[in-house]
């Protein structure tokens, strides 16, 4: 038996106990965790906290099975016991641990008793008919058990999104009744609006008095202070501490999530910034953004710092003539602008590189050479015809001067690795000159070299007077980018932080916390 | 095979001559079409008939139809989209033109003038469906074939329309130029203009980037709504032209000419696309797909084959064509990914972003 760490001493051995022992993960040579133990008792919310790349993710995977470990760690859930590098999502199950993630996996157009059977079998008569009856009395029996205003004949677009919550949860646990079970909630609050909170976390104290073990994740500060009995933190793949919640506050909790070690911002070199701002947004409202102020000045990296659902991406969105304009006013150049196709913002000198590039920025199917050329197409139509060779040319000249890993611009986009297909679509509109270029996690799944590139790339376009807009989840690099950031919390500008300011740990703090807002 | 092993190999290929397995995946189709060829005229019970000029002008006056037809079916591919209604659109201007020379005595230009403003009708239809309400363009297609189809019933009662058409019309049809019969020819024009459109035009680069990403196409300023619905015009404009030559070629309309050259289309479009450029839609690759086809039947027509072996064959086409393309583009995938994979550096965060802030 391995000896349980120093934390678990201090808590009374209870025989239905949940036990994490020895986990480590190694992705391509680093450690995402390095030999995590966490125990979790029955009746317990026990909250996980974490910044980015903490391997709080790496580890949920792994006790969902989505991941297997490295060799030489266990899980174990009351008496039962599975090594950790043979987790699979079926012997997560088995063990009793159930995850409900984000996205609850729920059929939105079935009714509730029809998402219980869909989630844990129906079950049948003899000729293999569903019995609808038998059904609709389990369906009822955990709609009881969970307390979730619904009847099982109601489709669940007809509930609100914390009972569909509540729909996802129910179907997890069916079926661990009377065995020992650990519920794994991965962000479970991040998509439900305000007042819906309130009843999803009313519901599962209720659990918790029950007796069921919760592991709690979502980067909610407020909410893990409220709800959680114990708080554990990830930093860098190891667990930190495991204290009570009553131990911290959101100024400790940030402060063990990044760690002691004070951080020192980057000299930022002075840039010469124009007077006329490239772009100036007034009481900008457009979905959930409300009432935003933003200025950018030729020679300025301007970084936006927010949360999934702080409308970050929205701000970018809006100018390139993406989403609507409810209110407000956007200036570009000090006209007033109103775009309602990209096209349009194109053509005025606005560049924009999509958060999701697999989604909206890459052509799979195309060459390295179309898939920069694509927003320049006009420019090779010569006497009738695509000038092809000068296309070409082109192609490889940028390639090569934005760094490019590839054998020749006609080979396909996917032949690429994702730094280098990111780099390809920072040429496709580096080559127009742009005056506004915005950045939506210009960085995501780009490695550390190439991040260094991109990075030299907008700030040489903005030393030749074009201004940038960044948002980017790693506050890190925001902070060493940027020359001005403005933290954006639920659709407001919270915050706005220039030069030796910019901290990650100022950034994480404005754009985390409820409460001490600041100007 | 010598592309099996890689992206290096084809480094080496170029250092030791003619790479086999690369000319076989771009050339596979008219290597095909030639070894048939060969054959036929070999094999002592097909190679009389078969070699017979009346039989060689017969083949190519009589696919330059299923030619236009499939060529018009290319162009909204390219974009990702169906549009199954080219042969009834073919159907629609087939029986305009046939109704406007010979029912109501108007001059042939007029006549033909007529077909194609028909067709164009048609495909305008096709574009609001698709481009402007963004119905599923197979299935909305397939109801306007559908509907056509019905219609031609309707107007034609059911019978062939061959009173009053003046007979140089079908002279026309039945000339050769430069030994080849005109129809050929008129494909041949057709074919160079769509290759030209696809391949040397800014707007064949947007119908494929469209085709590849549509939402990635938006963001890059292409007007995917607009440039969806041109295509669906040039798509009507070509089996229009399909239509005028079809009743050039037989003198007249019947209601189920046009749309009987769906699936015959359909087969060469998708033969088409593992050739020349391999795993995309393409108008040379469409062509050789056509004759291919064609010859394949006729061949074995003369051999003794029934007149069912046409459906049989183009069925086993369409689902081997369909089958090759799909596996050599997986087995592409494959390499492609070993190869990523190979050289590849480390990636800055493999776990995946901690949900602190992804998507809104």
């Amino acid at each position: 038996m391995i000896s349980p760490g120093s934390v678990s001493s201090a808590v009374a051995p209870h025989p239905d106990i949940i036990r994490i022992r020895s986990v480590v993960k190694t992705f391509a040579g680093t450690q995402a965790l390095k030999g995590v133990n966490l125990d979790i008792r029955p009746g317990e919310i026990h909250a996980l906290c974490g910044g980015n790349g903490s391997g709080k993710s790496t580890l949920i995977k792994i006790l969902s099975g989505v991941y297997q470990a490295d060799e030489g760690g266990t899980i174990s859930v009351g008496e039962r016991s599975v090594a950790a590098h043979e987790m699979k999502p079926s012997a997560a199950v088995e063990l009793g641990v159930r995850t409900v993630h984000q996205d609850l996996a729920v059929f939105p157009d079935l009714t509730v008793a029809e998402n219980f059977g869909l989630g844990g079998g129906f079950k049948t008569d003899r000729f293999g008919r569903i019995a609808w009856r038998e059904q609709r009395n389990i369906a009822q029996r955990l709609i009881d058990e969970f307390e979730i205003p619904t009847t099982p004949n109601t489709t669940l677009n007809k509930l609100s999104l914390a009972e569909r919550t509540q729909v996802a949860i129910a179907r997890a646990l069916r079926g661990s009744e009377g065995n020992p079970s650990l519920l794994i909630l991965d962000e479970p609050t991040a998509a439900l609006p305000v007042r819906e909170v309130d009843q999803l976390l009313t519901s599962l104290r209720r659990l918790a008095q029950a007796g069921q073990a919760i592991l709690y994740v979502s980067h909610r500060l407020d909410e893990v202070l409220a709800l959680s009995d114990t708080i554990s933190i990830l930093r860098d793949g190891s667990l930190v501490e495991t204290k009570p919640a009553t131990g911290y506050t959101e100024a400790s909790l940030v402060e063990a999530m990044l760690g002691r070690a004070i951080e020192q911002a980057l000299p930022h070199t002075p840039h010469t910034v124009g007077t006329e701002p490239t772009v100036q947004i007034t009481k900008l409202t457009s979905g959930p953004l409300s009432s935003i102020n933003l200025q950018a000045y030729p020679g300025e990296i301007v970084g936006i710092a927010g949360l999934m659902g702080s409308g970050r991406s929205r701000v970018l969105r809006t100018l390139f003539g993406l989403e609507h304009v409810e209110a407000g006013e956007i200036r570009f150049k000090g006209k007033p602008i109103s775009f309602t196709r990209p096209d349009q913002a194109m053509s005025a000198g606005i560049a924009m590189v999509p958060e999701n590039r697999i989604q909206d920025a890459n052509f799979p199917d195309l060459s390295i050479e179309e898939n920069i050329t694509v927003t320049v197409l006009g420019r090779y139509f010569r006497r009738l015809r695509m000038a092809t060779s000068a296309a070409r040319g082109e192609a490889s000249a940028l390639s090569r001067s934005f760094k490019v890993k590839a054998s020749s611009v006609r080979a396909p986009m996917t032949s690429l690795s994702g730094g280098n297909q990111q780099k390809v679509i920072m040429a496709r509109w580096m080559q127009r000159k742009p005056t506004l270029l915005l950045l939506d996690e210009p960085t995501q799944g780009v490695d550390a070299g190439a991040r260094a590139d991109i990075y030299a790339l907008v700030r040489a376009a903005t030393a030749a007077g074009a201004s940038a807009i960044v948002v980017a989840s790693d506050f890190e690099e925001l902070a060493q980018v940027a020359d001005r950031v403005l933290v954006l919390r639920r659709g407001r500008i919270v915050a706005e932080l220039t030069g030796g300011q910019i901290t990650a740990h100022r950034l994480t703090e404005l754009s985390m916390s409820e409460g001490n807002e600041r100007p | 095979m010598t592309n099996s092993s890689g992206l290096s190999s084809s480094r080496h290929q170029n250092k030791t001559g003619i790479p086999v397995g690369r000319v076989l995946e771009y050339a596979g189709l008219p290597i095909a079409l030639v070894l048939l060829v060969v054959w036929f005229r070999l094999d002592s019970d097909s190679s009389t008939a078969f070699r017979s000029s009346a039989n060689i002008t017969n083949i190519l006056a009589n696919q330059s139809v299923t030619g236009i037809v499939a060529l018009a079916m290319v162009i909204p591919l390219v974009c990702g989209y169906f549009d199954l209604s080219v042969a009834a659109i073919a159907g629609l201007a087939n029986v305009a033109t046939a109704a406007v020379i010979g029912t109501h005595g108007q001059s042939v230009l007029v006549g033909i003038l007529a077909g194609i403003g028909c067709g164009l009708v048609a495909g305008l239809v096709n574009a609001f469906l698709v481009a402007g309400l963004k119905l599923n363009g197979f299935i909305a297609t397939l109801g306007t074939f559908t509907l056509l189809g019905g219609l031609l019933q309707w107007y034609t009662g059911g019978q062939t329309i061959t009173n009053g058409i003046p007979r140089s019309l079908s002279a026309w049809g039945m000339q050769n130029f430069l030994g080849l019969p005109r129809p050929f020819w008129l494909l041949i024009v057709v074919a160079i203009v769509a290759w030209y459109l696809l391949a040397h035009t800014p707007l064949g680069r947007k119908f494929e980037a469209i085709g590849s990403n549509e939402s990635a196409a938006r963001l890059v300023g292409i007007r995917v709504e607009r440039t969806v619905a041109i295509a669906f015009m040039l798509s009507a404009t070509l089996a229009s032209i399909a239509g005028v030559l079809l009743t050039v070629r037989t003198g007249g309309a019947n209601p189920t000419g046009g749309t009987s050259y769906l699936f015959p289309a359909l087969a060469a479009v998708f033969l088409g696309a593992t050739a020349i450029r391999p795993g995309r839609y393409n108008v040379w690759g469409t062509v050789f797909g056509v004759f291919l086809v064609a010859v394949a039947v006729n061949g074995f027509t003369f051999l003794g084959a029934e007149a069912w072996v046409n459906n049989v064959f183009n069925g086993a086409a369409l689902v081997l064509a369909v089958m090759i393309s799909t596996l050599v583009g997986r087995h592409n995938e494959a390499k492609l990914k070993a190869a990523v994979q190979h050289d590849a550096p480390a990636p800055k965060d493999l776990p995946e972003p901690d949900p602190i802030d992804t998507h809104q």
